[in-house]
C-alpha cells in the first residue's frame, strides 16, 4: 500500500509580536527591529499516513493539532520541512464555507461544493445524495437564512462530507446536531473508511478514536509524543491527563506523603500531624501509614478501571491487647458515597497478633468503578466496638477509564442477541 | 504561474459560483433591482453632461456619448480595483479555514464586473441610438480591448489585495488615487484639449490608450490606433505579471496574518 500522506521534520512556528505592528505608518517609522517572540507550533513532526488508514490526531489545546491540519490542507506553509499528499484533499476545518444567506440550500451546495473544488457534473451526481443526507429535503428550495442553526450545520456537513475525497481532514466538526445526526455522520465516516479513504481526524472524543480509527497520534507542544495503536495511546494520554490534575490539585498532598514517611521512621513521636478532625481513637494501635500500590507495587495515585490495587496499610501495636483487633476499609467517591466497605472481622481474615509492628495488605484484583475520583477510609478497633484509630479520607486516587460508562460500580457484563 | 492557472481551472467551477453569488447580491433586496446597474451610470452621465456640457461649455457634438464610451470603462476598473483591494480581507474566513487558488476571489469581482460592464453598455447603445451616432464595423475590437482592460484590473487587483493583508492602507491609498487618477485620464475631455508640452506625460498612465480606444470604437466609429492597442498591452500584461508576482510572494502567509 502507497503512502497517502508522508510529513518528513515538518516544522512551523508563529511570531508572537510584543506589539503588532499594523499599519504602513507605524511600519515605516518603526526603526527598531520588531520585536516578537518565536514560538514553535509544529517542531519537527514526522509520520507517514498509509492509503485507507484512519488516524485519530489527540493532544491537549495548543499542542499543534490544528496547525499541523492546516498544513497538510496547505492553508499554511511550514516553515521547514516537507509534505506529500496523494490524491484530492477535502478538509473538514470549517462547515459552511461559503453560504450565503439569502440562497437556497440547494444553491448553497453547488456554492460550497464547488469551493472543494468539485466540477458541476460531480455536485450535480451528489446533490440528491446530499439533500437525503442532510434530512432538509422539504426545506432545500428555501434560503437558508430561514434555517435553524442545526439545519444549517447539517447542510453543510451534508455537503462537506460527501465530497468524496480521497484524503479528508476532519477537524472537531463531528458535535453537529442531535445524537441520531451525529450516529449518521460517524457511519458515513466509517463508510469512507471502507472504501479505503484515509481519514486524518483531529477530536477530543477518545471513543471516538479508539473504536474507528486504526492508529492515534498524541501530539505535545508541537511533537509526536506517541504513535501507535489507539487504545495505548489513549491510554497513556488520559493517564497524562490525570497526572497533569493530580499535580495541580494537590501540590500540597506531596507534602503530606513525605510527613508519612517521616513518620514511620521516628515512630515514638506521639504528637501526629495529620489532620485531627479527620482521625480520631485511642491510638493503641496506631496507623503509621496507608499507601496505594499499582500492580507493580510501586505508590501509585492514579488507575484505571480494570487495573488492580493493593492497599497497604503499616501498623504499631503499642498496648497489649486482650482479643484480635479488626482492621477495616472503605471506599468512598468524592461526594461521599460509600463504594464499599469491610474489615477483617467481616471476611473472617486471621490477622496474626503476634506480629506488633507490620503492614497489612488488602488486594483487589481489578477495581472496576467508574472514571472519577475516589477517597479512602481506614480503621482498626476492637471486636467491642473500641476505637484505635480511624482515619477518614487518608488517602485519594484517581480512576480513569477508556469506556463512558455512568455511575461507580463497573459491573462485569456481556450483550448478547438471540433471534427468535 | 503556468501552475496557478491550471489550478484555477480546476476550481473554475467555484469562480463561476462566486461571479453568480456577487452579481446578484449586489442589488439583493433593492426595489429596483437589476436596474440600478443601468440607472448608475446614466446618472452619473446627467451630472457629468450636465457638470461639463452646460456649465463648462464643453464644445464638442453628442458630448454626451464622449463621455459615456469614456466613463463606463473607468466605472468598471475603478469600482473593481477597489472591491478587491480588500477582497482577501473580507473574505478571510475562507482563507483561513480552505484550501483554494486565491487568485479566484480577486478574479471573480473582475469578472462580475466585467459582466456589469457588458449589462451597462446597454445604455450606451441607447444613447447612441437617440444621438444618431452610427455603429461602425469597428465594435468589433471590442472584444480585444475589453480583454486588455480585464487583464490589466486583474494584475492591479492581485498587487493591492495582497499587499492589503499586511497593510490596510492600502485601500485608502487606492481610493485617492483613483480621484486623482479620474482627472488626469481623458475621459471627460479629449486628450487634444490638453497642452501640447503635457501631452507625452499622458503615455505614462496607462488608461490613456485604452480610453481612447474605447472612445475611438464608440463615438468616433474608427478603428482604434495599434500603437495604441500595443501600448496599453504592454501595460496590461506588466501590471498581471507584476501583481502575480507580489500575490504569489505573499499568499503564503495570508492564513497567518488575516
Amino acid at each position: 500500500m502507497d503512502a497517502a500522506i508522508s510529513v518528513e521534520n515538518l516544522k512551523k512556528s508563529f511570531r508572537v509580536y510584543q506589539e503588532k505592528p499594523a499599519t504602513l505608518k507605524e511600519k515605516l517609522l518603526r526603526i527598531r527591529k520588531d520585536q516578537y517572540k518565536e514560538i514553535p507550533i509544529v517542531n519537527d513532526v514526522s509520520f507517514t499516513i498509509k492509503e485507507g488508514e484512519m488516524v485519530g490526531l489527540i493532544g491537549q489545546n495548543g499542542s499543534g493539532k490544528s496547525t499541523l491540519l492546516k498544513l497538510l490542507t496547505q492553508i499554511i506553509y511550514p516553515a521547514s520541512g516537507k509534505i506529500q499528499i496523494n490524491g484530492r484533499v477535502s478538509s473538514l476545518l470549517e462547515l459552511g464555507a461559503g453560504f450565503h444567506p439569502d440562497f437556497t440550500g440547494i444553491e448553497n451546495i453547488y456554492m460550497n461544493a464547488s469551493i472543494f473544488g468539485l466540477s458541476k457534473k460531480e455536485i450535480s451526481k451528489r446533490v440528491d445524495q446530499i439533500i437525503e443526507f442532510s434530512e432538509l429535503e422539504e426545506f432545500i428550495h428555501n434560503p437558508v437564512r430561514t434555517y435553524s442553526s442545526g439545519m444549517y450545520m447539517r447542510l453543510a456537513f451534508a455537503t462537506a462530507i460527501n465530497v468524496e475525497p480521497d484524503v479528508l481532514l476532519v477537524d472537531e466538526v463531528l458535535a453537529v446536531g442531535d445524537a441520531s445526526f451525529q450516529r449518521k455522520c460517524l457511519n458515513r465516516i466509517k463508510e469512507l473508511k471502507n472504501k479505503n479513504k484515509t481519514i486524518v481526524l483531529v477530536t477530543h472524543d477518545h471513543g471516538v478514536v479508539e473504536r474507528l480509527c486504526d492508529r492515534a497520534i498524541w501530539l505535545q507542544a508541537g511533537k509526536i509524543r506517541e504513535d501507535g495503536p489507539p487504545t495505548q495511546v489513549v491510554n497513556e494520554y488520559l493517564k497524562y491527563l490525570a497526572e497533569q490534575d493530580a499535580s495541580r490539585e494537590t501540590a500540597g498532598a506531596a507534602e503530606e506523603q513525605i510527613v508519612e514517611t517521616a513518620e514511620l521512621e521516628s515512630i515514638e513521636v506521639e504528637e501526629n500531624t495529620l489532620d485531627s478532625a479527620l482521625r480520631w481513637g485511642s491510638k493503641d494501635i496506631e496507623i503509621t501509614g496507608v499507601r496505594t500500590l499499582n500492580r507493580k507495587s510501586s505508590q501509585e495515585s492514579l488507575f484505571a478501571s480494570v487495573d488492580s490495587m493493593v492497599i497497604e496499610i503499616d501498623y504499631i501495636v503499642r498496648k497489649k491487647l486482650s482479643d484480635t483487633p479488626i482492621f477495616g476499609v472503605a471506599i468512598h467517591t468524592n461526594d461521599r458515597i460509600r463504594v464499599y466497605g469491610t474489615n477483617t472481622q467481616i471476611d473472617e481474615y486471621e490477622l496474626d497478633t503476634t506480629i506488633k509492628k507490620g503492614t497489612l495488605q488488602f488486594s483487589i484484583p481489578a477495581l472496576q468503578l467508574t472514571e472519577g475520583d475516589y477517597v479512602l477510609d481506614v480503621a482498626v478497633h476492637d471486636t467491642s466496638g473500641k476505637m484505635f484509630d480511624y482515619h477518614t479520607e487518608c488517602k485519594a486516587f484517581r480512576v480513569i477509564s477508556r469506556v463512558r460508562d455512568v455511575g461507580i460500580y463497573q459491573m462485569p457484563h456481556e450483550w448478547n442477541t438471540i433471534k427468535r | 504561474m503556468f501552475v496557478n492557472m491550471l489550478e484555477v481551472y480546476k476550481y473554475r467551477e467555484m469562480l463561476k459560483n462566486l461571479v453568480i453569488r456577487d452579481l446578484r447580491t449586489r442589488y439583493k433586496e433593492s426595489v429596483l433591482g437589476f436596474l440600478w446597474t443601468l440607472l448608475n451610470p446614466i446618472l452619473m452621465l446627467i451630472i457629468y453632461t450636465i457638470a461639463f456640457k452646460t456649465i463648462m461649455r464643453m464644445d464638442m457634438p453628442n458630448y454626451s456619448v464622449f463621455l459615456f464610451s469614456g466613463l463606463l470603462p473607468w466605472t468598471f476598473l475603478q469600482t473593481v480595483v477597489s472591491t478587491n483591494t480588500s477582497i482577501i480581507v473580507n473574505n478571510s474566513g475562507l482563507v483561513k479555514k480552505i484550501y483554494f487558488p486565491h487568485e479566484i476571489l480577486p478574479l471573480s469581482a473582475t469578472l462580475a464586473g466585467a459582466i456589469n460592464y457588458l449589462l451597462c453598455l446597454i445604455a450606451l447603445f441607447i444613447a447612441m441610438l437617440y444621438f444618431h451616432i452610427d455603429f461602425t464595423l469597428s465594435l468589433i475590437y471590442f472584444p480585444l480591448i475589453l480583454l486588455i482592460e480585464i487583464i490589466f484590473i486583474q494584475g492591479l487587483s492581485l498587487l493591492f489585495s495582497s499587499i492589503n493583508v499586511y497593510f490596510r492602507d492600502v485601500s485608502h491609498i487606492v481610493s485617492i488615487l483613483f480621484m486623482a487618477w479620474f482627472y488626469l485620464t481623458p475621459i471627460f475631455y479629449p486628450l487634444s484639449m490638453v497642452p501640447e508640452k503635457y501631452r507625452h506625460l499622458y503615455e505614462l498612465n496607462p488608461m490613456t490608450k485604452m480610453e481612447q480606444s474605447y472612445q475611438a470604437i464608440f463615438y468616433y466609429g474608427q478603428a482604434p490606433e495599434i500603437k495604441g492597442i500595443l501600448i496599453s498591452c504592454a501595460y496590461a500584461l506588466a501590471s498581471f505579471l507584476l501583481g502575480s508576482f507580489v500575490f504569489n510572494k505573499l499568499k503564503k502567509k495570508y492564513a497567518e496574518e488575516l
